[in-house]
């Protein structure tokens, strides 16, 4: 039954009021703990031929007659298109056509960062494209560049008004702590770097626009192709089987996919634009730098009566400003907290989400805030943490939360640091930290799923939905097989063409198995249903004592017992179809994820060198529906956050303002020789109130709080207070001889 | 372009020599290298180990297991790169690389460029040099080579033979390049000197492939011992003494290479006791 | 302009009127239609692109076509490998454009050291990015691969 409803949805901590049309959502949850298929290890359904690279991407399609085209980005941080003159280009050797400011969104005669698209040609190859932008004459008019974005707020330039905070009395609580710690803690730029580039390869065909892209967000893509194109949604189709990777950044088509789908237009050609490596590492998003200035006051029996910070996040020329203050508003129970927030608008290349946007930075700068204030107050950082546990997020009840059940799990951990301690050396030294983690992953509605059983009684789940690389196609079809009663092997699911399947939520903000599970639940249900009439009308039973179970329809008193084939075998061409739909959100109740990281780390105190020796990350993200991919996920959250801590960092050109590190052997990403040892665990249990599967979504939560961990592991072994990221040799060494600078002052004061 | 692969010494006539290509096709292709021949040597250039004599053709994959060489060199070979760089790479290719100044790398008029600035002293420099660092700031990236010339290598070109300290020299306002060798000259042999024990240690940024931050070699002949270092200055930088550290002139963001550099000078002549 | 003769997982290939400069990853992918080598960086950094020649691991987006001597091993001629299934039972694939060149790589070192140590493997996959994350996963397979 169909309801209209209000309700408020989130996606990558960003939250809008909507209008939905959501069908009841009538089924029970299963039980907490693994089921027949459910919450045990499934192998990937697509992975065969992903590993023999039989899969294609968008990268690897060809179309006959497909041209290349190639992009003309700005040399200047910000400069104006005062003349631009394509004719020599369009006159250049395979040069079919050519687009400038004006001619295709995206193309912005006023250049806002060094790498914006300002024109584009397609031709017969790519060399031909590259060559042909030489021949296209511009007259630059540079303007004024601001870099810095301490500057930029002291100029007031901000992406959007700058967002302030309060509850309680911090003045007063601040003024009354027993103990106070400060600090400013820095991030830096972060690029996705998804191994496939950003691209997409249009085409006409009469008119219908076919968009092959490599993306996050079929349906999304299909929207705003059809705005800029004036064309009514459904005449756009949107495919994207196979994607190699986006974190965030593949939420939207791309000045590369408007720039394409018209010059196809032109040309009456499909035409393929791609990035390249460099144009990835320059223009293709960023998790912003941040600056954090922050303030913690607390009783001396522990209590975090007042918590306080002025936030920076560097969007870059335009973008949206993260939420980097919510950790410290949301992780503990404090009454008195004062935050704001501001979007520097600076001529660098904008941001794009980026795996937990805002929150991977502010709970590295709270976390190391909270370990520097455990210091200080000589606690047990852990303990620390339970003391100012938070049961409700600011008098909002949580739908579910079990972080006090995570720390349990982390305890026996946690309690290795002194024997972990005790290895080390003169000049290598051991040490043990942790940092909680809390974000979002409730997902929400709409999203919806078919299934079609034909008289093979195999199960196609039918939605237009992605799979990123994060394992959702085979939890999808885990979940229908689950509710079916089907094996897995006799589920598949067809993803990824939204002219084939109706609408599903976008694969970012952790939002597919939340939104998508529920429907394929609820799909999957109502086929069942379908096949429990047909078996009670053949074999003559009551449908309330049959069931189906492991590909066989059973009855309670033992009495039928047949294969679901001999049962579907007299449908010959017809079809069960199923419908789902995700019902709506609690309301009134956070729906937010939780876990955290202990971290074993050996750092040489003589060079700088850190080991990150092992992670042990607990998680809770209500029910798990494959185990073997949640671990999978969980490490690559781990792997991608040391990056962001040891080695990444997008360096600019101070005085151009252009991209220096644009190769990746300069934007050093980690291999496989920087993993650590990783053990994780899961909470598994469902949130009662969240869907018929009580599962929240896993994609970001693993990446949260490993780089404060690291940090905090620094500290426990050395002393060093880091309070910048990525934890270069050059911070370590300062951060040691600040500490060593400390403890001289200390021992001399002592005397 | 044109592709040649001469079988004979005697029949180079000029053209951008390409061994494995792992430097001079990106090159090739930004442009920063340009000509209208490709002279693939292979067949030219001797390949091989034979007690003490390197043909400049060996690959570094080849090298770091081969038990004859010394360790310092093994060790640089072992430490730098990828393995399928090292798969690739020859060492008289290792021996000519470029630095990954990223603003020479992008083409940056900069002083290495032919122009009259550096634009790493008063930009971005934080992986850059701290020696030899007023004109050009750039950093020498290769592990082989510094090993080499802690090794007191010599090699043999198509034209003469020298030492590899000959081999290298700092850029100046007259001479942009740091690389001593004649138009159409190719390197053929390493003649590395048998020595009593040698070290190479290395600080990089991640665990595997990535170039030296601050790269140590140090060798002991006769009781004398050879320090040289990677990653400090525009060519692979000999080191009179520890004491020689004192003399260094980082930049206000490559200060943090000194003490690093100390540490494991410390730690090498530790090692070779 | 010249004619390319190529030998690529046992099969002779002829390519006519092939750019001298040409690399071997365009060559495989667009003139050949294998697309498993994938391209995601064309300069050498990432090892998306590695093919086997004499089996030996190389990047075939910075190995130019012409200058190939050899036999040429791609993802496409190990279809049938162990390894294959073990990736594919350790979970070792997520995003999944890396992982063709990730099996090549493991190809070759298995070839050489059937039993390589956790050391010996992150030592010779170190040229392999994978931005997932997934080199526990890689790791396992090749520790496991003859299971």
């Amino acid at each position: 039954m169909a309801r209209l409803i209000r309700t408020e949805k989130e996606v990558e901590g960003r939250f809008e009021e909507v209008w939905l049309v959501v069908e009841e959502d009538a089924l029970d949850q299963w039980p907490a703990g693994p089921q027949a298929i459910v919450g045990r290890d499934a192998t990937r359904k697509d992975a065969l031929e992903r590993v023999r690279g039989e899969a294609k991407y968008t990268a690897d399609l060809q179309l006959p007659g497909m041209l290349h085209a190639a992009i003309l980005r700005s040399p200047y941080a910000h400069a104006r298109v005062n003349k631009i003159d394509l004719s020599k280009a369009l006159a250049a050797p395979g040069v079919h056509a050519a687009v400038g400011p004006g001619d295709a969104k995206g193309l912005e005669d006023e250049a806002g960062y060094a790498g914006a698209a300002v024109a584009a040609v397609a031709a017969d190859t790519l060399a031909h494209a590259q060559r042909a932008l030489r021949a296209i004459e511009i007259e630059w008019e540079e303007l004024e560049v601001v870099l810095d974005p301490e500057d930029a707020v002291k100029r007031e330039l901000y992406t959007a008004e700058p967002t302030t905070y309060e509850r309680g009395d911090f003045e007063q609580a601040l003024a009354d702590a027993d103990v106070v710690v400060e600090g400013t803690y820095r991030t830096s730029v972060v690029l996705h770097n998804s191994m496939e580039t950003h691209q997409s390869v249009c085409e006409w065909v009469g008119d219908t626009l076919n968009v092959y892209i490599s993306t996050q967000y079929v349906w999304g893509v299909r929207s705003a192709m059809a705005e800029a194109f004036d064309l009514p949604a459904d005449k756009v189709r949107v495919v994207c089987e196979y994607m190699g990777g986006g974190f965030g950044s593949k939420n939207d088509p791309g000045e590369y996919t408007f720039v394409g789908a018209e010059l196809a237009r032109r040309t009456g050609r499909p035409v393929r634009c791609a990035l390249s490596r460099r144009d990835e590492n320059t223009a293709a998003g960023n998790r912003n730098a941040t600056i954090q200035k922050l303030i913690v006051g607390a009783r001396s029996d522990g209590t975090i009566c007042a918590l306080g910070g002025e936030f920076v996040n560097a969007v870059g020329w335009t973008g949206w400003s993260a939420m980097t203050e919510g950790p410290l508003q949301m992780l503990y129970a404090c009454e008195n907290v004062r935050t704001v927030r501001y979007g520097a608008k600076i001529n660098t290349p904008p941001m794009k989400a980026f795996r937990a946007p805002g929150f991977v930075e502010g709970t590295f700068g709270l976390e190391c805030l909270i370990d520097e204030l455990a210091a200080k107050l000589d606690v047990d950082p852990l303990e620390l943490r339970r003391k100012n546990y938070a049961s409700s997020n600011d008098g909002k009840p949580f739908s579910s939360k079990n972080l006090m059940e995570c720390y349990e799990l982390a305890q026996e951990q946690w309690d290795r640091r002194h024997e972990v301690r005790s290895r080390s050396t003169g000049t290598w030294k051991h040490g043990v930290g942790m940092a909680s983690q809390i974000w979002f992953g409730g997902g929400g509605p709409p999203s919806y799923a078919w299934i079609r059983i034909g008289s093979d009684a195999r199960a196609q789940v039918v939605t237009a939905m992605q799979d990123i690389g994060t394992g959702t196609r085979t939890a999808m079809a885990q979940i229908a097989a689950e509710e079916l009663g089907f094996p897995l092997d006799r589920v598949e699911v067809s993803l990824g063409d939204t002219s084939r399947g109706p609408y599903a939520t976008l694969s970012a903000g952790s939002s597919t198995t939340p939104s998508v599970g529920p429907a394929v639940r609820a799909a999957a249900a109502d086929a069942k249903r379908q096949l429990i009439e047909i078996a009670a009308q053949r074999y003559h039973v009551e449908e309330r004592i049959l069931d189906i179970k492991d590909g066989n329809v059973v009855s309670a008193d033992g009495n039928v017992n047949t294969a679901v084939e001999k049962l579907v075998e007299v449908l010959e061409d017809a079809q069960i179809l199923g419908k789902g739909a995700r019902g709506p959100n609690p309301t009134g109740m956070s729906v937010l994820t939780f876990g955290i990281h202990v971290v074993e780390v050996a750092v040489d105190v003589e060079t700088g060198e850190i080991r990150v020796e092992r992670v042990y990350a607990a998680h809770d993200v209500g029910r798990i529906i494959n185990p073997l991919g949640a671990r999978s996920q969980v490490e690559g959250g781990i792997i991608q956050g040391i990056g962001h801590t040891l080695s990444e960092v997008r360096l600019h050109d101070p005085e151009s303002g252009r991209i220096l590190t644009t190769t990746l052997d300069a934007y050093r990403m980690p291999t496989i020789a920087d993993v650590p040892e990783i053990v994780c665990a899961f909470v598994d249990r469902p949130d009662e109130h969240l869907t018929n599967l009580g599962s929240k979504g896993l994609g970001e939560p693993p990446i949260v709080p490993i780089a404060a961990a690291i940090a905090n592991a620094i500290r426990d072994a050395t002393g060093a207070d880091v309070h910048e990221l990525p934890i270069s040799r050059e911070e370590l060494l300062r951060a040691l001889q600040s500490a060593k600078e400390k403890e001289r002052r200390g021992a001399h004061a002592a005397v | 372009m044109e592709l040649t692969r001469p079988s004979d010494v005697a029949d180079l006539d000029g053209g951008i020599f390409v061994h494995g290509g792992t430097e001079v096709v990106p090159l090739v292709r930004d442009g920063i290298l340009s000509g209208a021949k490709l002279v693939d040597v292979r067949r030219v250039v001797p390949r091989g180990v034979d007690d003490g004599v390197i043909g400049a053709g060996t690959t570094l994959a080849e090298l770091e297991v081969d038990p004859q060489i010394p360790d310092a060199l093994r060790e640089a070979c072992r430490l730098a790169a990828s393995p399928q760089l090292r798969n690739m790479g020859s060492l008289g290719g290792n021996l000519l690389q470029a630095t990954r100044c990223w603003y020479w790398r992008l083409k940056y008029p900069c002083r290495l460029h032919g122009g009259d600035r550096c634009h790493a002293r008063e930009g971005e420099h934080r992986e850059h040099a701290i020696f030899a660092n007023d004109f050009c700031a750039s950093a020498h990236p290769s592990d082989v080579a510094t090993a080499l010339l802690a090794l007191d290598a010599r090699i043999r070109t198509t034209r003469r033979e020298l030492a590899l300290f000959e081999l290298y020299r700092v850029p100046d306002e007259n001479d942009r390049d740091v690389v001593r060798l004649e138009p159409g000259e190719l390197i053929l042999e390493v003649h590395v000197p048998t020595v009593e024990a040698s070290v190479y240690l290395k600080a990089m940024d991640r665990k595997k492939w990535s170039f030296p931050q601050v790269g140590v070699a140090a060798a002991r002949v006769d009781g004398t011992v050879r320090i040289a270092l990677a990653g400090v200055a525009p060519i692979p930088w000999l080191l009179d003494s520890p004491e020689a550290l004192d003399a260094a002139t980082p930049l206000p963001r490559t200060e943090w290479k000194v003490p690093v550099a100390r540490a494991l000078v410390a730690r090498a002549l530790a090692t070779l006791g | 302009m010249s004619d390319l003769k190529l030998t690529i997982n046992g099969h002779s290939y002829d390519v006519r009127g092939a750019r001298v400069g040409v690399s071997l990853a365009q060559v495989l992918r667009e003139e050949l239609g294998m697309t498993g080598t994938k391209i995601a960086c064309n300069e050498g950094h990432c090892g998306a692109c590695t093919v086997q020649i004499d089996g030996v691991p190389t990047l075939s987006c910075i190995t130019l076509a012409h200058t190939v001597e050899g036999e040429i091993t791609t993802i496409e001629g190990l279809r049938e490998h162990p390894l294959v299934d073990a990736f594919v039972q350790a979970d070792a694939v997520q995003c999944g454009f890396c992982t063709p060149g990730q099996v090549v790589s493991a190809a070759a070192l298995v070839a050489a050291n059937p039993t390589p140590s956790v050391e010996e493997i992150r030592h010779h996959m170190a040229g392999n990015i994978c931005r997932c994350g997934t080199y526990p996963r890689i790791e396992e397979a090749i520790l496991h691969w003859r299971d």
